[in-house]
């Protein structure tokens, strides 16, 4: 009997999450059975564990009941096992004599039958209690925090994330993938609440970033792998050249001598670009770029420019990022609407909000012309909530196999805002709103409500059950006609002949699947990141040193981007500022008297942290190396060398207590 | 096809469950079962997840001791190669686990029973599945019950099999 403290008195906690966890696991029941257990001093339930009373109640009951073990059945431990170490360490108990087990996230949301589910969680938390029993006192170990900040994308999040961290002196890697800084706020034309230009406010913005002293600014810049952990991310960075140099001076000239074109993403498809091309008048950096796709280095633009300051051979090159956090501003893509939803891709007079947008851009493709052939009133509509609030066997599936149901929070206030800008260009234009709700939530959008609907223009509210349908006008005197059932009538069936029908579209998540692996993301349910907490933690990921900053979050009006960027900024902030972070010490430790000296362990350390002691002819780790990974535990045929907080006795004792009824009583 | 997870959850007649261990890495495989319980992605209750740093530390005899102790499948999941937090702990457990499933097949055991896959943090979904057809098809594979058939051969001498030398 090798039992660490055979007289541990142990306390069992299990939360019912405001019934995420008691609405299919009876926790009442579980801590019943597991106060059965011998050891367990206490064993309650609580609705929020988390909670300050939550965590007080733990610690007055330690002090109380002279606890050394203490068990919390909760949520994931990447939530919150650093909350209860922290708060048994103010109880006075050491902070590794605790185990957090998952009830949550694989018990109670993952399972349908209550009776499984409860069976499993008892399971669960009775190995816990097995293990705890193990369990010894451990120091943390510590490492220092680069003093730097590495921020992934370069839009109005990403931007001013950069800005606030710089302002506190961090120094700050900025990295875009896109040749361009501003994102996707660079292409709207004015913005609400305040009907600025919206490049007009990126401007100073970018302004500020690049010209800052302790800003690097990369852009055509790919992340293609990271290694490390909070307090010293090492990021590899793909920097793909640009083509084009300082020493170009002739840009127009280079830019008209090409022979190439394409669709213009920036103007959502609404007009071509060449290959070597600038985003938008005013961009930074201010000098194009070749999009490599689609050059074909046929050499027209070097001829044009007298050979200087365009290199076609440029290779791109790589470079490593220390950094002690990561920001992520990856941002957010306009919902593409499948084709044929709402006539989209069938009819070219249906289109997005955001080409609406770019027609009604004085600098965009049409220079503010909308495409309404010359009719002298034009009819046009608008249909809401395409690519949100879709209803499952209403709604088609995406390719992802899910219907959008999240609410996208901005194009309602941008269907209205684009509304009456129509409404200001063509007074005679008569505008109808199809929409399931309007909800112009944020401070000052009621009022692009309030203008509309005194500037005549009409609201039809349809079920969301029943969309509208779009086809061909039979009589030929629009190039759509919209048919919908209209509730404020009590179900009138309507029918609008339409100049111009838009399509207010939602908000999907920018692809960043290969940074979800690389850091260790948690993506909810809707694709997007999720936070550790909505209200406690709303920037932090649960990995440690990744902060959230913008639309990869979920919908955000760019009041709310630049908003959660600051907040992430002043989170990261406060990590480097501590200096160093605490590290976990499980790391591997030579029992001397059972080493045999036969080197397995060297061989498949990662880290190179074990060596041969040549006094003694055993196994040495060095601790500083040593990340706490285990394998040498594993491979160690003597079994010499433990992993603290793994060890044999911990790991087996959770095993033997999950098959304690299938083999006889667990003995301990 | 029918409905996997009506399928799974149905218990069979005469009362057994399967009993899976999993034994999971924490950064990626369990992180990527959490996130199959964001996604509220449903799966069957008999797979219990045994959470350890890095699937290097998975030695072969953990695997075997469940077997051992009445278990009727066990799962193995890491990070997938290149994707290790640890670098390269991964790397061994690829060398060690086909290896290991061929030692069990040679003492009996389906190679149905023991499934050893790559689960990325973000890879709910395949978590998901995994346990699905795991739980499924250790269901359709019956009770293994390793250790009765051990001691009927006479193996470990009527004792209760303590492969581990101590009993923790």
């Amino acid at each position: 009997m090798n039992d660490a403290a055979s007289g541990a008195r142990i306390g069992v906690f299990i939360c019912h999450c405001g019934g995420n966890i008691s609405d299919v696991v009876d926790v009442k029941r579980v801590a019943e059975e597991v106060g059965k257990l011998p050891g367990v001093v206490l064993s309650t339930t609580h609705m929020f564990i988390c909670s300050d009373p939550g965590q007080a109640l733990v610690e007055s009951v330690i002090k109380e009941h002279a606890l050394d073990r203490v068990i919390v059945a909760a949520c994931s431990p990447t939530l919150h096992q650093m909350t209860f170490r922290r708060a048994i360490e103010r109880a006075g108990l050491n902070q590794f004599l605790f185990e957090h087990v998952n009830v949550r996230e694989q018990v109670s949301w993952v399972t349908e039958d209550p009776v499984g589910a409860t069976a499993k969680a008892t399971r669960l938390v009775s190995a816990a209690v097995h293990r705890a029993r193990h369990l010894v006192a451990l120091d943390k170990r510590r490492i220092a925090i680069q003093p730097a900040a590495l921020v992934i994308g370069g839009g109005v999040a990403g931007l001013v994330a950069a800005r606030d961290l710089a302002q506190r002196g961090m120094k700050v890697t900025l990295v875009e993938n896109r040749p361009f800084l501003g994102g996707r706020m660079a292409q709207l034309e004015t913005v609400f609440p305040t009907g600025e230009k919206a490049r007009d406010l990126l401007a100073p913005l970018i302004e500020e970033v690049v010209s800052h002293k302790l800003i690097t600014v990369m852009t055509n810049a790919q992340v293609v792998n990271s290694e490390g952990v909070v307090g010293d991310f090492r990021t590899r960075i793909r920097v793909t050249p640009r083509g084009v140099n300082e020493r170009l001076a002739y840009r127009g000239n280079a830019i008209a001598a090409c022979p190439e074109e394409t669709v213009n993403e920036f103007d959502f498809g609404l007009s071509k670009r060449k290959a070597i091309y600038m985003a938008y008048p005013g961009c930074w950096p201010p000098m194009p770029a070749i999009d490599w796709h689609t050059c074909t280095k046929c050499g027209k633009c070097v001829w044009a420019v007298g050979g200087k300051g365009i290199e076609l051979d440029a290779e791109p090159r790589e470079v490593e990022v220390r950094a002690g956090v990561i920001v992520l501003a990856t941002g957010y893509d306009p919902y593409e609407p499948l084709y044929g939803e709402y006539g989209y891709g069938i009819f070219p007079r249906v289109i997005t909000l955001q080409q609406l947008i770019r027609y009604l851009d004085p600098e965009g493709p049409t220079g503010g012309q909308l495409p309404l052939d010359g009719a002298s009133k034009p009819r046009i509509g608008f249909i809401y909530c395409v690519g949100a609030r879709q209803i499952e066997g209403v709604n088609q599936r995406q390719p992802d196999g899910k219907v959008k149901d999240y609410c996208a929070r901005t194009c309602c206030t941008g269907a209205l805002h684009a509304a009456l800008t129509i409404k200001d260009h063509h007074p005679d234009a008569t505008i109808y709103n199809l929409y399931q709700d309007v909800r112009t939530y944020g401070r000052g959008h009621e009022a692009y409500y309030e203008r509309a609907s005194e500037s005549g223009a009409l609201f039809l509210r349809f079920d969301p059950r029943h969309p509208p349908r779009v086809e061909k006008n039979p009589r030929g005197d629009s190039p759509v006609v919209v048919q919908v059932q209209d509730l404020l009538t009590d179900r009138l069936d309507v029918e609008l002949p339409l100049d111009l029908l838009v399509l207010a579209t939602g908000v999907v998540p920018h692809d960043i699947s290969e940074l979800v692996g690389m850091y260790r993301c948690a993506v909810g349910y809707d694709s997007f990141l999720l936070e550790v907490h909505p209200k406690l933690r709303p920037v932090e990921l649960a990995v440690s040193g990744v902060f959230l900053a913008g639309c990869c979050q979920g919908p955000m009006d760019i009041t709310e981007a630049a908003g959660a960027a600051s907040a992430a900024a002043s989170k990261a902030a406060a990590l480097i500022a501590q200096g160093q972070v605490e590290m976990d010490p499980f790391t591997a430790r030579v029992n001397e008297a059972l080493c045999t000296g036969c080197q397995t362990c060297l061989g498949v350390c990662p880290y190179t942290a074990i060596t041969r002691d040549p006094v003694k002819r055993i196994a040495n780790v060095n601790q500083a190396l040593c990340t706490g990974c285990g394998t040498c535990a594993a491979a160690c045929p003597s079994k010499a060398i433990e992993q603290a907080g793994f060890t044999d006795a911990q790991v087996l004792s959770e095993v033997y207590a999950l098959l304690a009824d299938r083999s006889g009583a667990v003995t301990a | 096809m029918a409905d996997p997870i009506a399928e799974t959850a149905a218990p069979s007649p005469d009362g057994w469950e399967p009993r899976i261990i999993a034994f999971l890495c924490y950064w990626c495989s369990y992180t990527g079962a959490d996130n199959a319980g964001t996604a509220r992605l449903k799966y069957p209750h008999n797979v219990h997840i045994v959470r350890l740093m890095c699937s290097g530390r998975i030695d072969p005899e953990l695997v075997t001791t469940a077997f051992a102790r009445g278990a009727d499948g066990v799962m193995v999941c890491g990070c997938h190669i290149g994707d290790c937090h640890y670098i390269s702990g991964n790397h061994k457990t690829m060398a060690r686990m086909p290896l290991l499933r061929r030692t069990l097949e040679a003492f009996g055991i389906e190679p149905g029973r023991f499934v050893f896959e790559w689960v990325s943090a973000a890879e709910g979904e395949k978590f998901a599945r995994l346990v699905r057809d795991t739980v499924a098809g250790v269901r359709a594979l019956g009770p293994l019950d390793w250790p009765g058939r051990l001691r009927a051969r006479g193996v470990g001498h009527g004792r209760d099999l303590q492969p581990w030398g101590a009993q923790p």
